[in-house]
């Protein structure tokens, strides 16, 4: 039956673009469409990055913070905000958007997504909740201020910033983000499952399928949560239904809606349902694609493939089960600590055997310090620290203390926030030459690379101190809000909050030197040829590069072995490519 | 298909294969599968949250038997509408199962004809949904609250039911597209597996009403 | 596609089950008509899954799938038994906190609810 299925696949009917509009528009290309995806999140995520200048600025100089007008309501909407677009509008989106729509179909030899209709729109609907998303910032109130999690009752009562509109739009905007997710992410799980090219077995693909799959699966399932959530919510303030909101949230004022007897740990509890699984969303393709990086710029075989994947699979599965470990001091039922915090604990062993197996394909290997390889590194260290400091948190006892403090920050920067990133980074310096033809600088990369690495590591290694000391998150001004002496934590956190922020502004400002790069190498890059790292995969054999709509020639490639044969013993070239046959 | 489907032996075959993992499934129908298990995630969280403010709520749970009684012949039947409600669905279930079939055997007059009767049985299921809505709302039953208990009661009932009212009307516009697709002849070159891939949605649709009568109005 | 890629199977089949489905709706209406207790409980869950079970088996053709397809499709929702069972354990614990703080069981005669309070 296989056999019979091939040549449709070969034959599939592609759209063809005639004029400028369906050609980077209304395009059915898999590869216009993750272009499409990346720079729209990029996009929102440069206003993410201005908002975190924002928030370090009142963090770290409180009194001139206040002086330029940086109100407690501004705070607020610029965490909430920063938070929400950089998990949701750029990790999630970039990470399965853009390299899951451009890498899935050209890694497994398929001509395009199975509905690239579908995969059309799923874009068109991203930019209209990102557009939604950011309306809030005109209508009256502005954004939501409740803090990226939105816990219910406050998000919804006078007093929170942004409750007359900001919290509708946010709302809106997820449960539109959330179906632009299912079309796209029905188009990648089918791809994989269905549409790959003769001899392309599970077992073959490259690791980062492999993350992007899972994640992608995992987004399918886990998103719904969040659906329901905001749609319970939606109702709650808009036609004063009592979901989340309990009858206290009204009882201390006579003018306020009626609430009755509704359940605000529910709300907790469906949002991390979905949120743990969206910690995976996006580290696990981050995981497959420094899998590969690591190993093409190592010229060497990963190792342990067979273990990476079972360790993706185990992942995903356990991330379903840990959810409450968010929730140590929510006041849920006291038995859960030890349900959440063991579960919690055995997530590491998968997460360990990936670091174990990250670590051992560098050890003796012919390493090129490009600026890739250069990323990858780094994505393994940052996320070495960030994960240490999640047994920490695991733990219910250790975590009570440190709940709400900026250790909670430091952890989940560097374990989800700067380690994705960096792979980004790392994957478009990797795949550039591949999508454009021509190389990135390489001079800037390194700039870019040096400042980002040890700059985010100078931004959040100190807040585990800053945690220590008690520094508690999300204050508008500690030194207010300790009496105005600083009277609860010791001066030299508020000296180490400057200095951070300092950092802060710096990192980013860099960043707009990558886009620089991006923009510049378009036109003046060096010319890459089809294959300038020495890779394995498909996506490295197209007959053209740039790739054509349609990617393959008149046949697609027939794959006969794992996308990690490098150095082999006794051949001539130190790479074989997956469509290479194998000696009889 | 029938030794295609035999032995557990199957599943490692399948799965270490290249090309296609779910053997001689279309790929319109692999998605919709898909698609139908994430749904399925939606309808469980929608249920679960339900259970959650019932068992939370201080306040008394109205008795759905008697609150979805209907007066007949002189006497109050419980439930009486929904259960006409529900065997109206099963019957548009078993007029789909049909169409699937006389797809499969390249029937086209008789698939288009018994996916219109489809259409015809989900309109009929919603008008009687929003009849039921009707009825409700005039006795005082509101998505914040009632005259007989916890305020949960009507947030949950026109939370869940309308949401799956949302998901019969947009199953009888597909329904309906399909069939007028079909009757143009759009998919005369395939296998007509569209007719199975809308039928699948069709029972899921079915299959949540299973779950929603047994919670919501039985419980 | 291939043209034997379907499902054909004779319509007696359609109809039996149909019938059976119309049988097992009627059987669990009645339970309506029964004392709330846990056999009508037992009773609400056994007709409803058999309804399910009927309706994915034959009517979605589950049954005649490949495994592969078949547990694809019947493992993940697992996880959502985990969901339903933690937060009945967590509705019930909320219930009693509200009790204990907010006044006496409002109804002590109600007998065993849904995790049993």
């Amino acid at each position: 039956m296989a056999q019979a299925e091939i040549p449709y696949q070969e034959s599939m009917e592609l759209h063809h673009p005639h004029s400028w509009v369906t050609k980077y528009w209304y395009s059915q290309d898999h590869k216009v469409i993750a272009i499409q995806y990346g720079i729209t999140a990029m996009a929102v995520g440069l206003v993410a990055l201005v908002l975190s200048w924002i928030m370090r600025m009142q963090i770290g100089f409180p009194e001139t913070g206040a002086a330029w007008g940086i109100t407690p309501d501004i705070y607020y909407q610029s965490i909430t905000m920063h938070g929400m677009i950089m998990v949701i509008y750029l990790l999630t989106a970039f990470l399965l958007g853009s390299f899951g729509n451009y890498l899935i179909p050209l890694m497994l030899g398929a001509r395009d997504m199975v509905f690239p209709f579908v995969n059309m729109i799923s874009y068109h609907v991203y930019l209209l909740s990102v557009i939604v998303l950011l309306l809030g910032y005109v209508l009256p109130g502005g954004p939501t201020g409740a803090g990226w999690t939105l816990y219910p009752p406050q998000a919804i009562l006078s007093g929170t910033p942004g409750v007359d509109w900001g919290i509708i739009t946010m709302l809106g905007s997820l449960a539109i983000f959330i179906v632009a997710f299912t079309m796209g992410g029905l188009n990648y799980v089918t791809t994989i499952l269905q549409a790959r090219t003769r001899g392309m077995t599970l077992m073959r693909m490259p690791l980062s399928v492999w993350g992007i799959f899972a994640a992608t699966v995992l987004g399918l399932l886990a998103f719904p949560a969040l659906f329901v959530s905001a749609v319970m919510m939606l109702l709650d303030k808009l036609i004063h239904t009592s979901f989340f909101m309990p009858a206290i949230a009204s009882a201390f004022d006579a003018a306020a809606t009626q609430y009755d007897g509704g359940s605000p740990l529910l709300f907790q509890h469906l949002f991390w349902f979905f949120g743990h699984p969206e910690v995976y969303i996006v580290a696990l393709p981050a995981f497959g694609v420094v899998s590969d990086l690591l190993s093409v710029h190592a010229r060497k075989n990963i190792f342990g493939y067979r273990m990476m994947v079972w360790a993706i699979v185990a992942i995903g599965v356990l991330s379903f089960i840990v959810w409450a470990h968010h929730m140590y001091v929510a006041g849920m039922h006291p038995y859960f600590g030890f349900f959440f915090a063991t579960t919690t604990l055995i997530i590491a062993v998968p997460t360990a055997i990936k670091v174990y197996n990250w670590t051992i394909t560098l050890w003796r290997a012919n390493i090129k310090f490009t600026v890739p390889m250069l990323f990858a590194i780094s994505f393994v260290i940052t996320f070495v620290v960030g994960g240490l400091t999640g047994l920490f948190l695991g733990n219910v006892i250790v975590d009570v203390p440190l709940s709400d403090t900026y250790f909670v920050v430091a952890h989940f920067h560097m374990v989800m926030g700067v380690s994705p990133i960096l792979v980004i980074f790392g994957g478009i310096y990797h795949w550039y030459p591949k999508i454009t033809g021509r190389m990135l600088n390489d001079t800037i990369g390194k700039w870019h690379f040096w400042v980002t690495a040890i700059g985010t590591y100078l931004i959040y290694f100190p807040m585990h101190y800053l945690g220590f000391v008690g520094t508690p998150r999300r204050y508008y001004d500690n030194v207010l809000a300790s009496g105005g002496e600083s009277a609860f934590y010791p001066e030299s956190a508020a000296l180490l909050n400057a200095g951070i922020s300092i950092t802060a502004f710096v990192v980013g400002a860099f960043q707009f030197l990558f886009i620089y790069n991006l923009v510049v190498s378009y036109w003046r890059g060096r010319e890459a040829g089809p294959n300038p790292w020495g890779a394995t995969s498909l996506e490295w054999r197209t007959p053209q590069t740039p790739p054509i709509h349609g990617n393959w020639g008149d046949q697609l490639p027939t794959v006969h072995r794992w996308a990690y044969d490098f150095s082999v013993p006794g051949e001539k070239e130190d790479f074989i490519p997956q469509d290479v046959p194998r000696q009889a | 298909m029938a030794e295609a489907s035999a032995g557990h032996a199957t599943i490692i075959q399948d799965w270490a294969s290249d090309v296609t993992t779910f053997k001689g499934v279309p790929w319109g129908k692999a998605m919709m599968w898909i698609f139908l298990l994430s749904d399925t995630f939606i309808f469980s969280i929608f249920l679960t949250s339900y259970m959650t403010v019932r068992a939370t709520t201080a306040e008394p749970w109205p008795n759905a038997s008697e609150v979805f009684s209907l007066m007949a012949f002189g006497h109050s039947v419980p439930l009486l509408l929904i259960a006409i409600m529900t065997f109206d669905l099963i019957t548009s279930s078993g007029t789909m199962a049909l169409a699937v079939n006389y797809g499969y055997r390249r029937d086209k007059r008789k698939a288009i004809f018994f996916i219109c009767a489809t259409a015809f049985f989900g309109a009929v299921f919603v008008g009687m949904q929003m009849f039921e809505w009707y009825k409700l709302i005039s006795e005082g039953v509101r998505p914040w609250g009632n005259p007989w208990g916890a305020a949960q009661f009507g947030s949950c009932f026109f939370m869940i039911t309308g949401f799956h009212g949302l998901h019969v009307s947009a199953g009888v516009v597909y329904l309906l597209i399909i069939a007028y697709r079909l009757h143009k002849g759009v998919y005369d070159k395939t296998n007509f597996e569209i007719v199975e891939i809308v039928g699948l949605y069709w029972h899921f649709v079915d299959l949540v009403w299973v779950f929603i009568f047994a919670f919501f109005y039985l419980w | 596609m291939a043209s034997e890629v379907g499902q054909q199977h004779p319509l007696t089949l359609y109809f039996w089950i149909w019938g059976l489905l119309f049988v097992v709706s009627a059987a669990s209406y009645a339970t309506d008509y029964m004392e709330a207790g846990y056999l009508r409980w037992f009773l609400i869950l056994a007709f409803m899954l058999i309804k399910a079970g009927y309706i994915v088996a034959i009517f979605m053709h589950l049954k005649y799938e490949r495994w592969a397809l078949i547990y694809a499709l019947l493992l993940p929702p697992l996880v959502i038994l985990i969901l339903v069972y933690l937060m009945a354990t967590e509705a019930d614990y909320t219930w009693l906190t509200r009790v204990v703080y907010f006044g006496d069981d409002p109804y002590p005669a109600r007998g065993p609810m849904p995790g049993a309070h």
